[in-house]
């Protein structure tokens, strides 16, 4: 059952159809900064009531751990004058099958501003770090050219609107690594050290950039704010699924018709996305899986998404995860000893190498499932690809090894007969007798 | 007090602790590599993972949940932990290998995984025998690879800088090295560049690894990947002997490890001394290990010619003798220990000549508030605390020149290079001297030689810049036989040393030298003083009852890490 009510009258709100919503004066005639006015100027508003309104929302992180935001921004310690604090804005998308952060940064810069305004608010922080991922070049200079008019018009900075609080908002650009979007490598990447994940605990609320309390969140995240702001808490909670609600960015990739970046409520069939939203399977192939979160999240065989929907409780069920909702489909024709070895090379390449059981089994998983992708693998390869996940996960400080480890770990469980036909016929497969041979 | 609960072993801490630290200091021995007490924990190696429980709370109560028979429940972390991070707290209880399959298991897959693209060149490599990599791989590893593919190939013997080259397939990317340099000696010179399965440590452009403490990362280096350009190839880690004792290159005194093989010092390394030079050595202390074997004499000469032991006691004695105390000038040393000072003071007084002085080795602006000293000497602070105190060349060349000396008797050292005079405008006066090296300027003036121990060949104590009396042990033999130096190396040296019916025996490169208190004592015979002890122990054990200065520094309180003695307000 379709947990997103009437979808096919859902009327978009964090990329509404309306041209030119990334210039400024196009955005104040759509209600733009106008949710940042009513907080900063009626006395409805503090900065509890906005974190309170936004655990009220049920708004969950969309940076791939669906982290509970409301509640997330309440572990900041309180307010000393004396203890600068930060928010990040974490725009650094880069796992294959995720690409619905471009499009929002692209089309809706101003929410996002905005967004972090109010998150800014509502912990008292008097600067914020939009960190985006270096390969969007293009868009990061269109949005400096944005951000800048913002300051003009007195919506960024020094007491904003005339009210008391001021914040700042500075642009980061990556230089091009998949794990500067790991929240801890993201601050020492802003510090402008190397890249490397930080043990938690601390914190990032204890301590983060340059050690002050700092708040992490993914750049859909506060560019839901405004939303819950203007439209309040129980409006938000009540679009899509109960658990797990707001609308939310489905980038639907692969073997489809329509491939791109959708908005709908949470809690969508996966059916739905794939038939009717994009289209449908290309040439009318047969679906063979889908990975429905991005790249390190586990796959589902066809069999597997029958009444599933788009929203952690019902992915959880069914053996995976809602991750970034970047949904990588598959058709017939693929082949997925393939396909894992494509996306095994991807965390091959983008370990940081900081941590023994990631930095080497990244690319012994790539090295076998190579040797098997090219005819070459022995049936217990199988075996140590299994066991080499199990060396992994939860053996290092951040969760790339889990990353990398949960795609092999699943396709093969999942795919298994695939993998064993590609692998060379063992003695006992090709019918010897070992007894007698 | 808080309790921790190791393998079912209990034990009682204090304070903030780290977990790994509490181990290894409690004889629990865990697997790591990247820890270092000394510099942050960056928990990359993930070796030393066990697991960890804490006493289950009630959520309202927050009373601790016990089970049937009182005992508290404990809750174990969902994923092994790094002990190296992991702080402390009451209650805790850790499995290690000891108790948990999990951990055993968990220590030998990251041992396979350290092992897939290290090059195993352990047969060529300067670090096997003493590699932490090797050694843990054969305590807690798996019996062979699983891995069978090309292993990563990443760029080799790098100089980093002048004095330290890398091995770049070696290396395990603990970042210790990268750690030293930007926690401990703040230089900043070593980053860790490229990423994944790639990685190795590297300067950043344009800048040379040539910082004066560079070397320390050789040491703490858990595989053999930096290795020290004067040092690799040279020799094996169990061919060589290694004796503890103290470095002789500046005022600090730093505590090291002298490496022994044919009777040459091949290297020399610290030794962990928290009062002095914590776990650290500067490069300058390292690469001052070949003046112990280059340029030594052989034997005593008069006039230049060799002559035996006996002959040059009594042609050392005959410029003494007959001439009057005041007419005679002693210079002691700072790099002579404090027993061969005070009995150079003791023959200056038995012949009635004033007290000795000696020569300071003063360098402004060497010094760098760490190990690195001013003082280029080791025992300046001795020789104070000995009422022998600093003159000046010019001082010397004064008398000198004002002919007010008729024997000038030098206690290893180099007026002439130390600018007092020229060898030539010594020729109108006797000149005894007790030499290390035949680079010695003072040599061409001599009409005694007498070749004498050097640091690493003798036994005695320095007292470093801060008060800090410390032991000097022979981490060589010399040449003749010595009971008291034999006696003394024997107790420090692991092989290497014995008779000459002994098998592993080897005469190479023994210097025929002696020790100060053995030559003062023959010269004194001659002129008939006595000077009757049974060695350095017995002289220290006067000087420290006799001279408030050394109070308590005897040879057994000194032991291997010294005695603070009390300040006495002078400086050196």
């Amino acid at each position: 059952m379709s947990k997103a009510g009437d979808w096919r009258n859902y009327k978009r709100v964090l990329l509404p159809p309306v041209k030119d919503l990334h210039k400024l004066d196009v955005y104040e005639a759509n209600d733009g900064y106008s949710a940042l006015r009513e907080i900063l100027t009626t006395d409805k508003w503090n900065p509890t009531s906005v974190t309170d309104e936004v655990k009220k929302s049920g708004l969950k992180g969309r940076g791939g751990a669906g982290f509970p935001t409301g509640l997330k921004w309440s572990f900041m310690p309180p307010v000393d004058p004396d203890v600068p604090r930060y928010l990040c804005c974490n725009g650094d998308e880069s796992e294959p099958g995720t690409f619905k952060d471009r499009q929002l940064l692209e089309y809706n810069p101003h929410s996002v501003f905005e967004g972090m305004l109010i998150a800014s608010y509502a912990m008292s922080i008097k600067t914020g770090f939009l960190y985006i991922r270096g390969e969007f070049a293009d868009w990061i200079t269109h949005m400096e050219a944005e951000l800048e008019k913002a300051y003009e018009k007195g919506y960024v900075g020094k007491n904003i609107m005339g009210s008391d609080f001021s914040c700042d908002i500075v642009i980061h650009k990556g230089a091009g690594a998949y794990i500067c979007g790991e929240e801890s490598s993201l601050m020492n990447s802003l510090e402008g050290k190397r890249a490397y994940p930080r043990i938690k605990p601390p914190f990032p609320a204890q301590k983060g950039v340059w050690g002050y309390p700092t708040t992490i969140n993914n750049v859909e995240t506060p560019a839901c704010a405004p939303l819950i702001i203007r439209n309040g808490g129980d409006w938000y909670a009540g679009i899509g699924a109960e658990a797990h609600p707001g609308p939310v960015l489905y980038g639907i990739s692969g073997h489809v018709n329509r491939p791109g970046v959708y908005e709908y409520p949470t809690g969508m069939l996966i059916t739905d996305l794939v038939n009717e939203v994009a289209g449908g399977m290309r040439g009318g192939k047969k679906l063979k899986a889908i990975v429905p979160g991005g790249s390190s999240t586990p796959v589902l065989r066809a069999d597997m998404i029958d009444g599933v929907t788009m929203d952690a409780d019902s992915l959880r069920e069914a053996g995976s995860m809602m991750g970034t909702s970047g949904m990588l489909i598959m058709d017939e024709d693929t082949d997925m000893v393939s396909f894992l070895r494509r996306i095994t090379h991807f965390y091959h390449h983008e370990s940081c190498g900081q941590c023994t059981p990631c930095r080497e089994g990244t690319g012994w998983l790539e090295n076998i499932l190579t040797r098997i992708d090219e005819g070459e693998g022995n049936l217990r390869d199988l075996d140590l690809l299994m066991d080499l996940c199990s060396q992994m996960e939860g053996r290092t400080v951040c969760a790339l090894a889990d990353a990398a480890a949960w795609p092999v770990r699943y396709t093969i469980d999942r795919f298994r007969d695939e993998f064993e036909a590609k692998c060379k016929p063992s003695l006992v497969a090709s019918g010897v007798d070992l007894a007698t041979a | 007090m808080p309790t921790i609960t190791i393998d079912n072993q209990t034990f009682e801490f204090e304070g903030q602790q780290g977990l790994l630290q509490f181990c290894l200091d409690n004889g629990v021995d865990l697997p790591h590599f990247c820890y270092h007490p000394a510099m942050s924990a960056p928990a990359n190696c993930r070796q030393c993972l066990v697991e960890v429980g804490m006493p289950q709370r009630d959520r309202a109560t927050g009373e601790v949940n016990t089970d049937d028979e009182g005992n508290p429940v404990i809750q174990f972390m969902p994923k092994l932990q790094t002990s190296c991070s992991m702080q402390m707290s009451d209650g805790m209880v850790v499995k290690t290998h000891r108790s948990s399959e999990l951990v055993k298991r968990a220590q030998k897959d990251t041992l396979e995984f350290l092992l897939i693209n290290h090059p195993l060149d352990c047969p060529i490599c300067d670090q096997a025998g003493h590699c932490p990599l090797q050694n843990q791989a054969y305590k807690h590893g798996p019996e062979g690879s699983r891995f069978e593919f090309e292993k990563v190939h990443k760029p080799k013997h790098i100089d980093l800088g002048p004095r330290v080259v890398l091995d770049g397939e070696r290396c395990i990317n603990c970042t210790r090295c990268v750690r030293f340099t930007r926690e401990v000696s703040n230089s900043d010179q070593l980053t860790i560049i490229e990423r994944g399965v790639k990685n190795y440590p590297m300067t950043p452009p344009g800048v040379d690894f040539d910082e004066p403490y560079s070397m320390n990362v050789i040491d703490i280096c858990p595989v053999g990947a930096l290795t020290s350009k004067e040092h690799r190839f040279k020799a094996r880690i169990w061919e060589m002997s290694k004796t503890a004792s103290i470095s002789t290159v500046g005022a600090k005194g730093s505590n090291c490890y002298y490496w022994v093989k044919d009777n040459q010092i091949m290297k020399v390394t610290p030794r962990t001394n928290m009062d002095v030079n914590e776990f650290w050595l500067a490069d300058e202390e390292r690469l001052a290990y070949s003046t112990f074997n280059e340029n030594r004499p052989e034997g005593p000469t008069v006039e230049g010619a060799p002559v035996s032991w006996e002959m040059a006691w009594k042609a050392a004695a005959d410029c003494l003798k007959g001439v009057e105390g005041s007419r005679i000038l002693f210079l002691g040393s700072a790099w002579a220990t404090v027993e061969d000072n005070y009995l150079l003071a003791k023959m200056a007084d038995a012949l009635g000549a004033p007290a000795p002085v000696y020569l300071p080795h003063v360098e402004k602006g060497h010094g760098d508030g760490w190990l690195q000293t001013d003082d280029r000497a080791p025992n300046a602070q001795g020789c104070e605390r000995l009422g022998i105190h600093a003159t000046s060349p010019e001082a010397i060349k004064a008398r000198l020149e004002a002919g007010e000396v008729d024997v000038l008797y030098v206690m290893e050292d180099d007026p002439v290079a130390s600018g007092v005079c020229s060898a030539s405008d010594m020729s109108g006066i006797k000149v005894v001297l007790h030499h290390y090296n035949t680079t010695n300027q003072t040599l061409e003036a001599a009409d005694v030689a007498i070749p004498a121990a050097t640091a690493v060949e003798t036994v005695g104590t320095f007292v470093n810049v801060d008060g800090h009396a410390q032991r000097l042990r022979p981490a060589k033999a010399i040449a003749g036989v010595n009971r008291t130096l034999s006696m003394e190396i024997g107790k420090c040296r692991a092989d290497r040393h014995g008779t000459p019916f002994d098998k592993w025996y080897n005469e190479s490169n023994l210097v025929n030298c002696q020790p100060g208190w053995v030559a003062l004592p023959a010269v004194a015979a001659e002129i008939g003083l006595e000077m009757n002890y049974k060695g350095p122990k017995q002289i220290m054990e006067e000087v420290s009852s006799s001279n408030p200065a050394f109070s308590g520094a005897t040879y057994s309180a000194m032991g291997e890490l010294g005695v603070r003695l009390e300040s006495t307000g002078v400086t050196a």
